[in-house]
């Protein structure tokens, strides 16, 4: 063991050894196989396959560790207020529930959303049951160090049938004083026929400033045969922050899934989506944006597995990368001997600001099948030079033309993004990355 | 003083010279056709007044109301009153074809010390200005020239002409692939931004146009010279008897006596 993965393991076995007397045998165990596995996993480094491109060194001296508490001062609430979409939440910061900070009025009927500590206390088989189906411990560090540390996040349940027009939003924040390791555990369970959108918003309390800290979520979502969730993950903490992310889907029978990733933020950032279809006539559109600048490392991972036949998988990345700013696509699209009439497509698109800015890609298509519509695509390029003249010779100045341009190139992913506060919120928080967006757009 | 001058111009590509001395007076209120075969140098010719960085001046200079131009950014000259009606315009997928040009316009008028336009008063101005070339609505609200047919491109250049009133107007086959009711059209715009304080240039292959625009002058181009210049009447020669007549094997290549045909 290196000794940054002692220290991870020895600050897991102290929390773990708390209040033993009161917590339920089935979590002791979760929490003490989650230790066993992330123990013997260890951290990935480059030679592991599935981190190539990521070196982890900014969290390898295991420096962190988890919070006590929450808090709510009246800067953190100035903060929620500013990320704050209308609808209910729950608000989490270093890693904690803030009641203080939370609120649940206006939760659609057929909605059930509770603080993971209170659901562990009042649904224990529920969640023995349903906890760590989707991500799995024994094969994934991170997610097994989540399961170590398990205590805080978040439970929605959509009853079958259920509608919901407003967003669930649940908001992350790092406050940045301390090198605190937060371990978010998502669960949504989505009953036959229901519908929801749940909003995942990642920041830092000190406006983007420095803020160091160490995010390390897991989401685990079963959505029910013909049931519909729109996920979205605004992940735009300050630019000491590490994020690690993973979010694992199982979808039924005839339902639809939609993600969108934004990463915007963070010294390293692993942003991953996992899709398995268990269900035939399965529909899944994975959507990411990801804009770097400074020496960010912005790292994607996406995963799909058609299972089973007749499933549509859409996926739609792309990266903007400036100064020494490094991005990452590694997508898998499976598809197995059964899987027959799947179609599947598969893009990533990259844009280098800068010299120094770099992009990996690798789109990966792995097909058993042999009845099946398949394309993937990647690019990794420059502005349009012929584009920039235009601009430029309506007397447009370069920079200004450079950020109509880029802009341009991400606003695919911005505009896929309904109308609504949803969409508001991205590109509040895409702005001070991403000037080019024009202010006020009057049609004729 | 011309409002265009262009003095013993050289440009090259890479090791390739492509213009080769060109001179070129053009006054205030005056349109100037040039002509020429395929690859003697016309767009580049345009490019280079516009500002394109892929062209390497090698000598000589533009004087633009007697200043140097060459020294400037393409978006410093069009600030200037340089316009190029490009040849080919090109397509911009994500930026709206309003908002980019109230960008661009204001852009300009920063330059000039003038007070933006917000984006109700431009609106008006361009729906104003847009009936000059009969641009429908819908193409303004569209990415820049994304999707749009080639006439259509032709008419959204002219458009911009329209709305951004350039001192020094290059229209690079802005004929070309228009139909009869479009070239009309177009040409009736362009004849309706005729103004003595303007100049314009006008590239085209074709003498038609020039039935619509009618130049004060006509200069043929051929291997990155200009090795003839006279009245409207030249153009009707040429249409007449073909480049061959001033020495010209096929269109193709430099003239046979280029300094001499010179008048
Ligand atoms: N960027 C470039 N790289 C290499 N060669 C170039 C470039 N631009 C122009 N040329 C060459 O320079 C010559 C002149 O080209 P130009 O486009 O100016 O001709 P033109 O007179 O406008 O022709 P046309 O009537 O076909 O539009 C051609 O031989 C062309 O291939
Ligand atoms: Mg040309």
């Amino acid at each position: 063991m290196t000794p940054g993965l002692t220290r991870y393991v020895d600050v897991a076995s102290r929390f773990q050894a708390r209040d033993t007397a009161t917590t339920p045998a089935w979590l002791q165990r979760v929490r003490q196989e989650g230790l066993a596995h992330f123990a013997r996993l260890g951290l990935p480094t480059t030679r592991d396959e599935a981190w190539k491109y990521t070196n982890l060194a900014p969290i390898a001296d295991g420096a962190f560790v988890p919070s006590a508490t929450a808090g709510s001062t009246a800067e953190l609430a100035a903060v929620v207020a500013r990320l704050a979409l209308p609808g209910p939440r729950l608000v989490f910061v270093d890693g904690r529930l803030s009641p203080e900070l939370s609120s649940v009025a206006g939760l659609p009927r057929g909605l059930t959303l509770k603080p993971l500590r209170d659901a562990l206390v009042e649904d224990g088989a529920f969640l023995e049951a349903e906890l760590g189906q989707r991500a799995l411990a024994a094969e994934h560090a991170f997610t097994a160090l989540n399961a170590a540390l398990l205590e805080d996040g978040a439970v929605l349940r959509l009853a079958p049938g259920a509608l919901s027009e407003v967003p669930v939003q649940l908001v992350f924040l790092t406050r940045g004083d301390a090198p605190v390791l937060a371990s978010p555990r998502i669960l949504v369970v989505a009953g036959e026929g229901s519908e929801a959108t749940l909003v995942e918003t990642y920041a830092s309390a000190t406006g983007g400033g420095s803020g160091q800290g160490f995010t390390n979520a897991v989401t685990e979502v079963t959505l029910g045969d013909n049931a519909s969730l729109k996920h979205y993950r605004l992940q735009a903490e300050g630019d000491a922050a590490v994020h690690v992310g993973g979010l694992h889907v199982r979808q039924g029978r005839d339902s639809r899934f939609v993600s969108h990733t934004f990463a915007f933020g963070g010294v390293l950032a692993r942003n991953e989506v996992h899709v398995t279809f268990a269900g035939e006539g399965g529909d899944a559109t994975l959507n990411g944006l990801y804009v770097g600048r400074g020496t960010q490392h912005l790292d994607q991972r996406t995963a799909l597995d058609h299972a089973v036949p007749r499933c549509t998988s859409r996926e739609l990345y792309k990266g903007v990368l400036d100064d020494r700013a490094r991005g990452t696509f590694h997508g898998l699209v499976k598809v197995r001997q059964d899987a027959q009439r799947t179609d599947s497509r598969q893009q990533n698109r990259n844009l280098l600001l800068s010299e120094h800015a770099q992009a990996d890609t690798r789109p990966q298509l792995e097909i058993l099948a042999d009845d099946v519509k398949c394309a993937h695509g990647a690019v990794v390029g420059r502005l349009d030079a012929q584009a920039l003249f235009y601009l430029r010779s309506r007397g447009i100045p370069r920079a200004e033309a450079e950020r109509l341009l880029t802009y341009a190139f991400a606003r695919e992913l911005v505009d896929a993004v309904p109308e609504g506060p949803v969409r508001a919120s991205v590109e509040g928080l895409l702005a001070p990355k991403l000037p080019g967006a024009p202010r006020t757009e009057v049609t004729a | 003083m011309a409002l265009l001058s262009v003095r013993n111009l050289h440009a090259r590509v890479g090791d390739k010279d492509i213009l080769k001395g060109i001179d070129l007076e053009v006054g205030a209120g005056e349109v100037h056709a040039i002509m020429g075969p395929n690859g003697s140098g016309k767009s580049t010719l345009a490019s280079v007044l516009a500002g394109r960085d892929a062209y390497e001046v090698t000598k000589g200079e533009v004087l633009l109301d007697g200043k140097p131009l060459l020294e400037l950014a393409p978006e410093a000259r069009a600030a200037e009153g340089v316009f190029l009606a490009f040849q080919y315009p090109v397509e911009i997928p994500g930026v709206g074809n309003l908002h980019f040009l109230r960008t661009a316009l204001n852009a300009q008028r920063r330059v000039k010390g003038l007070e933006e336009l917000d984006a109700m008063d431009f609106l008006q101005m361009a729906k104003e200005k847009s009936k000059l070339v009969q641009l429908d609505a819908a193409f303004m609200n569209r990415s820049v020239n994304e999707g749009f047919s080639g006439g259509e491109k032709k008419r959204n250049e002219i458009f911009q002409m329209a709305v951004l009133e350039p001192r020094l107007a290059i229209l690079d086959e802005t004929d070309s692939g228009l139909d009869i009711d479009a070239l009309r059209t177009v040409a009736g715009g362009v004849n309706g931004l005729r103004s003595p304080q303007r100049a314009m240039v006008v590239i085209t292959h074709y003498q038609r146009l020039l039935d619509y625009i009618v130049p004060d002058k006509v200069h043929v181009m051929a291997g990155g010279r200009i090795i003839r210049s006279g009245g409207r009447e030249l153009a009707l020669e040429l249409e007449e008897k073909g480049y061959g007549w001033l020495g010209l094997q096929d269109g193709k290549g430099a003239a046979t006596k280029g300094g001499e045909a010179r008048r």
